[in-house]
């Protein structure tokens, strides 16, 4: 970078060409104030109070836009420059309320200490004149605008327009007039505002107030504790503001790995279901068909004399265990031990099974590593082409969305989505291909046909790289566009399209989600994702990759750690002899050879008896699963069910022992996100009641159970036990990870982490191409269940409501299950907008409100399956996915009708 | 009309439009009616209507065209009649009525109706009608931009073609590199005609030097001064010479793609423009290759919304965005970082109209006009308590006499001259000792007004001049955008201030105020509306100090306007007790009865006037005084029997 000598205040600085006045000022360890500046956004120079005086220019400059030069002079200080803060300091207090001693930003207002540093008072303000008296508007359930306080240094603006992309607010009106506001001035809940909180975050004064916090206390109240969001899989850092015990504020780590500061609306707003008075506080045993409060050691003990007798008398293969993607890494370690080395087998398994056991079988047979291959940071920042194939990303990953959703509209990077609905970030597309939900296969190979008969593909990529071409080769030429885009119901042109887009625009990135995986072709479609990446040679560089979006905080964690039910930690194959031996000798025990039950055959084996007891941490399959009358069913047949949760959720409302676990909010840990990056979890307040540590319980019962191996004290202890065993966290320590984590594979302490998966070679070495057929789901729609349904998740809810139901903003602005009907579908039923409608499959009904619009392709129905009182998975079908066995949650035939 | 093809048939195409037009006024005459927007508020719709029936019901043949503002507004609507082998006679204020008598009288008979002519646009007189650079009017202009305002069908590219137009343009194609004519511009001295006065070839040699691609070019037509309408009368009385300014630009420059912005409230300009822009099309001057060259250029014309603020440059490119207007900091400037980020080119459409007349005549012709710093001339509207108000064009250097008591004429009625409001609502009000000033760019701005767009508004001695600084300030920071403190807020406070003083509610603290928030709000805010908001303030406190000082101290309005400091009085020696004022006023405040001298109550009095307007004039009873009591009865009391109190000094 060029350097550019200037002075300022008489000193001679050495600048880098570029810098803005206020950067080299402030890398010089000159103060400039600042007021509308927020070092996360870009500088738009309206509050006027870094303006300096440069020699030659004939007025006041503004230093966080104005560039350095070669040669310039600045005072920073001047009598002039001084005059002007202190004129713009007395004309905004002079529309201010200056109800300091009520406010909640006393403090912590950027006004008030600038006021202060300028010593403006107002009580001698010379500027006194209307105030505006705005009422104060808290109609949505987040956020309180006091616009009284507002001193429209449009740094929300800023940050809805530049982190969250959805450029909800703007000013309104104008002169004295101007206001910050949404079009026509309506509420937030009747704007795109996605309530990500960033306007609250950057706020200088007390204008944005989070609703949540307020009375609960004073900036230089809160103690701060930095952990990782307990949502979905992008593992936000958030900085928790704590006050007695109550969590008050969630704040932005501007220096969070994966999300840089943003937040969405549930990292921002939903950490209050903590002290729901559901919470469970003391251990519960089912008498009589009724919960009836126990001790710890009368629920231990029942809990291992129990699982021991069943054991005893039926074998370890007759007890089921499901750990949990929403417990730590240390909990999951502990969980998948307990099944394999206390109970004696492998029968453990998680909701990963639901989401993404495709995406293991499929990459690991395509590339030799199951996992999202890319980071956050290199896709949002140098794709040029984003692929998005069934995900939701704005609602599931709203940070995530949100940064492509920023690079699209400012880095002008190509945008493609596939999805059957009009989902919003379709709305930012350059082209949204709408197919037919389960035909992503033929979609798929239609677009490699064009790349192969066009010659578009990457020659030698695949040449060098790869193998197995001419197998995908023979399978997609029988896609011409045309027979692609009949099985998709969508033009052959819109194929083509996108197949230019990609070849002109790399490198690309493929993200997927559940679109993809739950499918009984879910191994399918994810080989073929993999097939388009090799085949563009996006695979191993930035921007690029096949990039499978973990819904759950420790989805890929819970993985990685073993709760799997043919994989020790680390993917080490439990048919494997020398894994085995290795991890028999570690736990000192010997253990079973023989893969274990999925959860969903687990649940079936219930019915048939194969499964006598079920030991369930954290998970709800009452809510998750497939066919919920039928699972239902099942987990009444079992003898013994006991349930480790922070709720009394549907599923442990049929257990025989509840045991009250933590939430993420109370313990300490690591939590894996999507992209392979393992981050600290802190410990910020104390658990209710008597809930115990999670891994401390099944400590516990393993203990009663008559093995000491799981007693620990800390879950460092358990990562100190769990990294040596697990090759790719060989090199993780609790003490290793600080603030920024760590990315797998990280073999040794020494191993820096690895960002990027397949650089230069495939973990199995060349890349593997698959030829895939498409195959018809395996319920489709017919005369009498004539629609598809579509199930999936929304921006406000997170997985089986269990937490977010329980949030009182999240609740408020989506509280209920809607069933989305397209225009023409509802014409013909004779449906209107907002009326209940029954929805019926083969496995059961709901009844739900309908909500008629474009948004789902014609032919197709939505729910999201987050709602108990009307739960999309009593239709849903548990038709598995041969290989991954993943049941087909996106695609059941229904009817929907007038209730 | 097939498109042009070549240079050459451009050429040909000039020489068949002249001849043709030459041999139809050789036989037909030709009528010409005023269609500027102002010609069309003063009635030119319903004469031309008038004129058409007639033409059609006496079977005479004749051409009626459309022209648009040759600048005296004031004598609006202006039909012109030329007659074979006759000058071309202009006449004012013309009625449907006096069209038909015009075309009885002088199409079709032999009177030239002197009484009714305004001039004969000819060289020399014509049977009693003066030539009309003899009027005052006339005579100290210099029409360059405006050269064709008047004289041609704005809607026919035909006629702009016969008097030269794309001449130059087919000039830099065939002779011109596009460093030869930006060195052209450079060295004609044509500076910014947008107000800011930069050096345009200097934008252009900016511009085309950037990085980036594709380059933008922008013509300013947001005109938003209230007063001002220069460049709505170029809009629509000559478009296709912003359109050749900008081909000769694009090409200077290397742009492709341009945004005429142009206010939503100018339909006519509008309408004209995006006529202009079709016409241009079809003839093969905008569009791919044109004049079978490398270069292509499109225009697109994009409409304002409103706001005043946009016609700030980077505003405008935020509005053209699709964004809301709104100002940004400088650096980075438009040449580099414009439209969608990258270099644009924008200009005032006069100053792009200027190009084309540089190219053609040379940038010596050019620089041969006005000062040693600002060349050329400058174009104004001329308006207010003037004779002739209208768009007037003078060399730059003109004094402000003369162009107010020259060519505008002087006050209107038997008023005399207050001030001169020049720049906008963001210049400044100068006083008669400051007539003398020329008008050039250097000059205006040390006077603390500046040349703006050209809006000039003259105002007599009935003017407040506190009340007149606060209608400018109310203007400018309800235009406000709203983002910068000094701007927002500092706009609203000086405001504040100035409505005290007007109500008698001032102190002296208050012009320090208004004093130190106009030094940070000139110093400190993001864009020029900002900056030269205070301006009507600081000029009027500079100059008219006393004003404000009587308001505060006196609770007195010397020019008796505003309305808190006046009172009315029935002066008891002059009332003859007729009753007019007592039945007229509106508020019931005048007691009185027949021969009896009326009385106004002036705690019910509403200060409207409506007394002193209806005071039969012999009698001229009622007096409107400020900042003082008249002695009057406390009751009605009979015509004839007041006397006055005697005071202490007899």
């Amino acid at each position: 970078m060029a350097k550019v000598n200037i002075t300022i205040n008489d000193r001679q600085v050495v600048a880098e060409a570029g810098q803005t006045v206020l950067e080299a000022a402030t890398e010089a360890g000159i103060e400039i104030p600042t007021l509308c500046y927020h070092p996360a956004l870009p500088p738009e120079a309206v509050c006027r109070v870094c303006v300096v005086e440069i020699e030659g220019q004939r007025t006041l400059q503004p230093s966080c836009t104005f560039p350095v030069s070669e040669g310039m002079e600045i005072k920073t200080h001047s009598p002039r420059v001084v005059e002007a803060r202190r004129v713009a300091l007395e004309l905004l207090i002079s529309d201010c309320p200056m109800d300091c001693t009520t406010c909640e930003m006393n403090g912590n207002c950027e006004l008030q200490d600038l006021c202060y540093e300028y010593g403006v008072n107002p009580e001698e303000a010379r500027f006194a004149g209307e105030k505006h008296e705005y009422p104060i508007d808290d109609s949505n359930p987040f956020i309180e605008r006091d616009y009284n306080k507002c001193i429209l240094c449009r740094r929300c603006v800023r940050a809805c327009e530049y982190m969250n992309g959805v450029e909800a607010i703007g000013s309104l009106w104008r002169g004295f007039e101007t206001k910050i506001g949404t079009a026509f001035d309506a509420g937030l809940q009747d704007s795109p505002c996605e309530f990500c909180g960033m306007c609250v975050e950057v706020c200088p004064t007390g204008a944005l107030i989070p609703i949540e916090r307020k009375g609960k206390g004073r900036e230089w109240e809160f103690r701060h504790v930095q952990t990782t969001c307990p949502y979905c899989g992008v593992g936000c850092q958030l900085d928790l503001n704590i006050k007695d015990n109550r969590i008050v504020q969630v704040r932005s780590v501007w220096d969070g790995p994966a999300n840089h500061g943003l937040t969405c609306v549930k990292g921002r707003f939903g950490f209050d279901f903590n002290e729901s008075p559901d919470r469970l506080t003391r251990p519960l045993i089912k008498k009589d068909g009724q919960f009836v409060e126990a001790t710890w050691d009368e629920a231990l003990h029942l809990v291992a004399s129990r699982l021991s007798e069943i054991k005893e008398k039926h074998g370890s293969d007759a007890i089921g265990v499901l750990s949990s993607a929403k417990c730590t890494n240390e909990e999951n370690y502990a969980m998948q031990k307990f099944a394999r080395a206390v109970i004696g087998t492998n029968n453990i398994d998680h909701c990963a099974r639901l989401c993404h056991a495709p995406t293991v079988t499929g990459l690991v047979t395509a590339f030799g590593s199951g996992a999202m291959t890319n980071s956050f940071d290199d896709i949002a920042e140098e794709a040029e082409i984003y692929f998005i194939i069934g995900s939701n990303t704005t609602e599931q990953h709203p940070v995530l969305g949100m940064r492509i959703r920023q690079e699209v509209k400012e880095r002008d990077a190509k945008l493609i989505v596939c999805d059957p609905r009009e989902i919003p970030i379709a709305d930012f597309a350059d082209l949204h291909i709408c197919q037919k939900p389960g035909t992503d296969v033929a979609l798929l190979n239609g677009i490699m046909n064009v790349l192969i008969t066009e010659e578009l593909y990457d020659e030698d990529f695949v040449e060098g790289r790869t193998e197995n071409f001419e197998e995908l080769k023979e399978t997609v030429l029988k896609y011409p566009p045309e027979r692609a885009a009949e099985i998709c119901g969508i033009t052959p042109d819109e194929i083509v399209e996108a197949a230019h887009l990609l070849a002109e625009n790399r490198p690309g990135a493929l993200l997927y989600a559940m679109g993809i995986t739950q499918h009984t072709c879910g191994h399918q479609n994810v080989l073929s994702t993999a097939n388009l990446q090799m085949l563009l040679g996006n695979m191993g560089l930035p921007g690029g990759g096949v990039n499978p979006l973990r819904g759950q905080n420790n989805v890929q964690g819970a993985c990685d750690l073993g709760a799997l039910v043919n994989v020790y930690p680390g993917y080490q194959k439990v048919t494997d002899p020398a894994a085995r031996e290795k991890f028999e000798q570690a736990w000192g025990v010997k253990l079973s050879p023989k893969v274990g039950l999925t959860v969903v055959e687990m649940i079936n084996a219930a019915e048939t008896g194969e499964v006598k007891a079920m030991y369930i941490m954290g998970e709800n399959p009452m809510m998750s699963d497939p066919d919920i009358k039928h699972v239902e069913e099942c987990l009444k047949s079992l003898d013994f069910l006991v349930v480790q949760d922070i709720f009394l959720t549907e599923t442990a409302q049929l257990a025989d022992v509840v045991l009250p676990g933590v939430s993420g909010f109370e313990k300490d840990g690591t939590y894996t996100n999507s992209e392979r990056r393992i981050q600290m979890v802190h410990k910020a307040v104390d658990p209710p009641g008597e809930a115990r540590q999670d891994w401390w319980i099944v400590g516990e019962v393993a203990r009663r159970i008559g093995y000491d191996g799981l007693t620990y004290s800390s879950p460092k202890e358990i990562m100190d036990e769990a990294a040596p065993l697990t090759p790719i966290y060989g090199g993780i320590s609790h003490d290793r990870l600080d603030t920024q984590g760590l990315q797998w594979p990280c073999p040794s302490p020494d191993h820096p982490g690895t960002p990027i998966l397949h650089v230069g070679k495939f973990a199995r070495g060349l890349g593997h191409f698959t030829g895939v057929e498409w195959q018809p789901p395996a319920e489709e729609p017919d005369e009498e269940y004539p629609l598809i349904l579509t199930t999936g998740r929304v921006l406000y809810h997170w997985h089986t409501g269990t937490l977010t139901r329980r949030s009182k903003g999240l609740d408020a602005i989506y509280p209920e299950a809607v069933v989305e009907l397209n225009t023409q579908d509802a014409a013909k039923l004779g449906i209107a907008d907002g009326q209940i409608v029954k929805v019926t499959s083969r496995r059961g009904e709901v009844t739900a409100k309908v909500q008629v619009s474009d948004k789902p392709k014609p032919g197709v129905v939505f729910m999201p399956w987050h709602f108990a009182e009307a739960a999309a998975n009593k239709l849903t079908i548990a038709a598995l996915d041969p290989t991954s066995k993943i049941p087909e949650l996106k695609v059941c035939a229904v009817k929907v009708e007038a209730a | 009309m097939s498109k042009i093809r070549t240079i050459g048939e451009l050429q040909r195409t000039r020489e068949k439009i002249k001849s043709t037009i030459e041999e139809r006024e050789k036989t037909t005459p030709k009528i010409m009616v005023g269609m500027a927007s102002c010609g069309i508020a003063n009635g030119a719709k319903e004469v031309w209507t008038a004129i058409q029936r007639k033409l059609e019901e006496d079977a005479i043949e004749a051409n009626l065209v459309k022209t648009g503002c040759i600048g005296m507004c004031s004598s609006e609507v202006l039909v012109d009649i030329v007659k074979p082998g006759c000058p071309r006679i202009s006449y004012k204020h013309v009625t449907p009525e006096i069209a038909e008598e015009l075309i009885d009288d002088w199409v079709v008979g032999d009177d030239p109706r002197p009484d009714l002519a305004l001039a004969v646009i000819d060289e020399k007189p014509f049977r009693d009608i003066p030539a009309w650079k003899e009027l005052p009017f006339f005579a100290h202009q210099k029409k360059v931009v405006t050269h064709n305002c008047g004289f041609i069908n704005p809607e026919s590219i035909e006629e702009y073609i016969a008097r030269d137009g794309y001449a130059a343009l087919a000039k830099v194609f065939t002779n011109m590199t596009p460093e030869e004519v930006i060195e052209e511009v450079k060295n004609s001295g044509l500076r910014g005609r947008g107000g800011a006065g930069f050096p345009t070839g200097l934008k252009w040699e900016f511009t085309r030097k950037a990085k980036g691609e594709p380059k933008y070019l922008i013509a300013n037509s947001d005109e938003g001064d209230p007063g001002a309408f220069m460049d709505r009368s170029l809009d629509e009385g000559d478009p296709h010479s912003i359109l050749e300014g900008m081909l000769i630009a694009a090409y200077a420059i290397g742009a492709r793609k341009s945004f005429i912005y142009c206010r939503a409230e100018y339909p006519l300009a509008v309408k004209r423009l995006k006529h202009a822009i079709e016409q241009a099309r079809e003839y093969g001057l905008l569009g791919k290759n044109i004049l079978e060259t490398d270069f292509s250029f499109d225009i697109e014309l994009k409409e304002g919304a409103g706001a005043f603020v946009c016609g700030e440059e980077t505003a405008l490119m935020h509005s053209i965005e699709g964004k809301r207007g709104m100002p940004r900091p400088r650096p980075p400037f438009p040449a580099t970082s414009g439209l969608w980020g990258k270099p644009t080119n924008i200009n005032n459409v006069k100053s792009y109209a200027c190009a084309p007349q540089i190219i053609l005549k040379g940038a010596d012709w050019f620089s041969s006009m006005g000062t040693e710093r600002s060349k050329g001339t400058m174009v104004y509207a001329l308006t207010g308590k003037v004779k002739n108000t209208g768009t007037v064009e003078i060399p730059m250097g003109s004094t402000l006499r003369e162009v107010i008591f020259d060519i505008g004429g002087g006050i209107e009625g038997d008023g005399k001259f207050k001030t001169v409001q020049i720049g906008g609502p963001l210049g400044g009000c100068l006083p008669e000792e400051m007539l003398d000033t020329p008008v050039d760019y250097e000059s205006i701005t040390e006077t603390g007004a500046i040349m703006g767009s050209g809006g000039m508004v003259v105002a007599d001695e009935g003017t407040c001049m506190v009340e007149f600084a606060k209608f400018f300030l109310e203007f400018s920071q309800a235009e406000s955008c709203g983002k910068c403190v000094p701007c927002r807020i500092g706009g609203k406070r000086m405001l504040e201030i100035l409505t005290r003083i007007t109500e008698g509610k001032g102190e002296m603290e208050d012009l320090e105020r208004l004093e130190e928030l106009s030094k940070v709000m000139a110093d400190a805010s993001l864009c020029a509306l900002g900056q030269l908001t205070p301006n009507p303030v600081l000029t009027t406190l500079k100059y008219f100090r006393d004003e404000y000082i009587a308001h505060i101290v006196d609770k007195r309005c010397p020019a008796l306007s505003c309305e808190a400091l006046v009172s009315f009085y029935i002066l008891p020696e002059e009332c003859e007790g007729c009753g007019i004022c007592r039945r007229a006023c509106p508020a019931q405040a005048i007691a009185g009865d027949k021969r009896m001298i009326h009385v106004i109550d002036q705690s019910k009095c509403i200060k409207c006037g409506t007394c002193l307007d209806v005071c039969p004039e012999p009698f001229s009873a009622v007096k409107k005084v400020s900042g003082k009591k008249i002695p009057v009865p406390e009751k009605p009391i009979p015509v004839g029997t007041w006397e006055p109190p005697t005071t202490a000094d007899g």
